[in-house]
């Protein structure tokens, strides 16, 4: 089952970060189900776990930072913590995107040690609730980012694991 | 830092508490034991010390208790027992009876930091030893006999003594001082007052062993007290000194030594506890000695506060800043339109205002986070002495400017380096005993520890008279790695400060025959870490001296901003020297190396834009640049302008990238948005590489 984005009304990111955020902190009632939090690139969807999900913030202006893997955009200021972005097209080995548009998205992550990170995508589309022995193993590409594809309609979304997309291997 | 989430389970409020409750405790049984230690002259023992240590051990035995914490509630009880034994003197007050105590301390602050106090088996086991240790080491002491005579003392006064009350008395007695009964009567209302002036100038000139109520024909609204006191004054001589109209004083026992004989009559033995109380914490009135109705009242005014809250609050004042800032601009953009100069103008008058008020919020909570370095010092003190011991080496550690303060959290990460610079003077600098002497130097070693504040830095230095480093070797082993060419021609300075480059300390040649040992490495990470330096200097056979400089605090910064290419860096201010305008034909070059001639001397220069990969200015544009220094390093950091000066919160950058040399953090600047921070210690000391290498 999906939630469309359009049933929630005006400012649909704020919402859908909100609810996501909500469903992130609820117990999960069965473990075999779980929530992806659905994003695209292009035309593919991609999907990450909702509870790794912070919050959603629109594009805005990032501070270039030097010395660091060209997948690091740079940084933001987030209610007074300075957060690093990585863009995910470049993360992935795809060309950048020509234009910073309006529709870009950071979606701001716990790392897995209390750490925040920004992951700058092209869009978000909807939370994607689906059962364990839905998902599918991957086809093998994105260098081991993607760990399943989850059915959705008549295709298929790539999930990631967050910690080895955030790994970008440097200095831990 | 505060941005940075721990990911550690919680402890909750209560257990947190105690632990900084017992954490206190122990810092004071630790300055106490200390100050025992070096007072122990003549195998006397200061009653005082003795009896605080008791206190405190009660105190922890009773929290500890309340908390469920039976390990250290035991150990506690059984501290009590050994000094219960020492001020009873059952126990000689010798090295081993300290060293137990000692150790008692370090395994109850090691069950502290196991995480949530809960005893592991181990650790269990290691209790159990140590108070069986106690429980052995105490049961082979026999008590002495007590075979002084009482004479002349009351028996009414004898009776009302407790067993350490009379132990004293009797001590008092074999040292042959003096006994008196000092009597005063004190309007019932304020007696506490009265009682205690009058409890404090007899402790300038003795030790009261007990105060009892005395009875007497004395008015009801009155209640009189009679004070049994030690001391080396004769009855008169104390009456006329204590100056008091109410007290009276009535001999019992004459000193027996003579009083009038010139130099036994001051207690010679305090000459060294006046010496060294210049390091003990224990500066506060020594109010609690004496009776039950003072120690209801809470002896310390101080309010223990999580660094964490202070974290917050740095937080708050910091965006407060930010805030004022912007409204200095819009007072700025109201003041140049003459249709709202008006408002403009009290806006800015307001701005002013407001802005005296932030600086004095920001100093406060500033001030707030400092501690003394003497923590730090004291736990370095006990080390040299644990070693000292251990090693039976003699090695003496002078403590100066402990009272200096720094940064909670700089204090905090600068204990470990520090300790391991101190203990490298102790384990590779300082001879051996033979050696020392026919080198001509006296057989006791010396480490000196000296801290002082200079500006907005504290410089801490840490001085052996030990062998020294040897330039030549340093040079050979570096040159062995690869770090230098043969033929480089090197300053002293900085051949010495190769110990610093990853690997060559660590190899046991040069600790041997440099008398500097492993890891200096990783002492200037940390210390860079905290936005200081750290340098070396060292005469052959004569010694070495480390010094660190440090920023005195982290939290908020002035900054300059400058712009280079299309970016923004902030450069904390505490770090620059002075900024120019520099016409390109000023600058020179050697071997490709841009320097500038500033006063006469060079500068090397460094550009912003080459350093981080930015596109350059155009050929002959006029640049700034902006002369840095950390400790006696100076660089002239080239940038495209100067833009202006701006309080700054330097945050942590969260993120998979953990750490970018050469950034200290980011700071957000109002209207200017998120600007990085550069780390000017990291910058000055790779161009000093450069230099080496070179």
């Amino acid at each position: 089952m999906s939630i469309e984005i359009g049933a929630l009304g005006p400012g649909p990111f704020e919402e859908l970060a909100r609810s996501a955020a909500l469903h992130g902190q609820e117990p999960i009632e069965s473990t075999s189900e779980r929530e992806l939090l659905v994003l695209w690139l292009d035309d593919d969807p991609y999907a990450l776990p909702v509870e790794r999900v912070r919050e959603i913030v629109r594009w805005r202006p990032i501070t270039p930072v030097p010395r660091v893997p060209a997948a690091v955009r740079g940084v933001l200021s987030l209610r007074g913590e300075i957060v690093q972005v990585i863009d995910l097209r470049l993360r992935l080995g795809l060309a950048p995107s020509l234009a910073e548009g309006r529709r870009r998205r950071i979606v701001v992550l716990h790392g897995d040690d209390g750490q925040m990170t920004g992951l700058l995508v092209d869009r978000v589309s909807e939370v994607l609730r689906l059962r364990d022995e839905e998902l599918r193993a991957p086809t093998g590409r994105d260098a081991g980012t993607v760990v399943a594809l989850a059915p959705q309609g008549d295709r298929f979304v790539s999930v990631f694991d967050v910690d080895r997309v955030l790994d970008l291997g440097v200095g831990a | 830092m505060a941005a940075r989430r721990t990911q550690k389970p919680a402890r909750n409020r209560a257990t947190r508490e105690f632990v900084s409750e017992v954490e206190e405790i122990l810092e004071r049984m630790r300055a106490d034991l200390s100050d025992l230690a070096d007072a122990r002259a003549g195998g006397r023992l200061d009653p005082e010390l003795a009896n605080r240590l008791f206190r405190s051990a009660h105190s922890l035995k009773g929290i500890a208790g309340m908390f469920g914490f039976e390990g250290v509630s035991d150990l506690a009880h059984h501290m009590e027992d050994i000094l219960d034994g020492l001020r009873m003197g059952r126990l000689p007050p010798g090295a081993p009876a300290l060293a137990l105590l000692d150790e008692v301390v370090e395994v109850v602050a090691g069950l502290l930091g196991s995480g949530e106090g809960e005893l592991a088996a181990g650790a269990l086991a290691q209790v159990q030893a140590l108070i069986e240790r106690i429980v052995a080491s105490l049961a082979s002491e026999a008590p002495p006999a007590a075979d002084d005579d009482l004479d002349g003392i009351d028996a009414s006064i004898l009776r009302a003594l407790t067993e350490y009350e009379e132990h004293r008395l009797r001590e008092s007695l074999r040292a042959g001082r003096a006994i008196h009964l000092v009597e005063a009567s004190f309007e019932i209302l304020s007696f506490e007052e009265g009682l205690s002036e009058l409890t404090g100038s007899v402790r300038a000139l003795g030790e009261v062993l007990s105060t009892l109520p005395a009875p007497g024909d004395s008015p009801d609204s009155q209640i009189r007290f009679s004070l049994l006191v030690a001391t080396e004054c004769d009855a008169a001589e104390l009456g006329s000194r204590i100056d008091l109209p109410n007290a009276m004083v009535r001999a019992m026992r004459a000193s027996r030594a003579t009083p009038t004989q010139p130099g036994s009559a001051a207690p010679a033995a305090s000459a060294p506890t006046e010496l060294l109380r210049d390091a003990s914490p224990g500066e506060s009135p020594r109010a609690d000695g004496g009776s039950e109705i003072e120690s209801l009242k809470s002896i310390s005014e101080t309010v223990r506060v999580d660094i964490r809250k202070l974290d917050e609050l740095m937080n708050l004042v910091g965006e407060l800043v930010i805030q004022r800032g912007a409204i200095g601009s819009l007072a700025d953009r109201l003041l140049a339109d003459p249709a709202t100069a008006r408002a403009g103008l009290e806006l800015s008058k307001l701005h002013k205002s407001l802005e005296r008020r932030l600086t004095d919020l920001q100093a406060g909570v500033l001030e707030v986070r400092m501690v003394p370095l003497r923590q730090v010092f004291e736990k370095l003190s006990r080390v040299v002495r644990r070693l000292r011991r251990d090693l039976g080496k003699d090695v003496r550690l002078d403590i100066r400017g402990g009272d200096t303060e720094l940064d909670k959290l700089i204090v905090e990460q600068l204990a470990d380096p520090l300790m391991h610079v101190v203990r490298n003077a102790f384990d590779h600098a300082i001879e051996p005993a033979a050696d020392r002497a026919s080198a001509g130097k006296p057989a006791e070693g010396s480490i000196r520890l000296e801290a002082l504040q200079r500006g907005n830095h504290v410089v801490i230095e840490v001085a052996d008279d030990g062998r020294g480093i040897d330039p030549e070797a340093v040079r050979q082993r570096a040159h062995t790695l690869g770090l230098i060419e043969q033929d480089a021609v090197l300053s002293r300075k900085e051949v010495l400060d190769l110990i610093f480059a990853p690997g060559l300390s660590t190899t046991t040649e040069v600790t041997e025959t440099s008398g500097r040992g492993v890891g200096m490495d990783v002492v200037r990470e940390n210390v860079t870490a905290l936005g200081g330096i750290v340098h070396v200097d060292s005469q052959p056979g004569r010694g070495t001296t480390v010094v660190f400089t440090l920023p005195i605090t982290l939290a908020i910064i002035r900054a300059l901003t400058v712009g280079v290419a299309d970016q923004r860096f902030a450069i904390p201010l505490t770090t620059v020297l002075e900024t120019m305008l520099v016409d390109p034909v000023a600058i020179q070059r050697s071997e490709g190396r841009e320097f500038l001639t500033l006063r006469g001397e060079p500068l090397p220069l460094r550009r912003l834009h080459a350093e981080f990969g930015l596109p350059s200015p155009p050929a002959g544009a006029r640049v700034a640049v902006v002369v840095v220094g950390l400790g006696d390093l100076r660089l002239g950091l080239v940038v495209d302008h100067l833009e202006g000066q701006q309080d700054a919160v330097i945050k942590p950058i969260q993120g998979p990238v953990r750490s970018v040399r050469g950034i200290a953090g980011a700071t957000e600047l109002g209207d200017l948005g998120t600007v990085l921070v550069l780390d000017v210690a990291s910058l000055v000391e790779d161009a000093a590489k450069r230099r080496e290498a070179a």
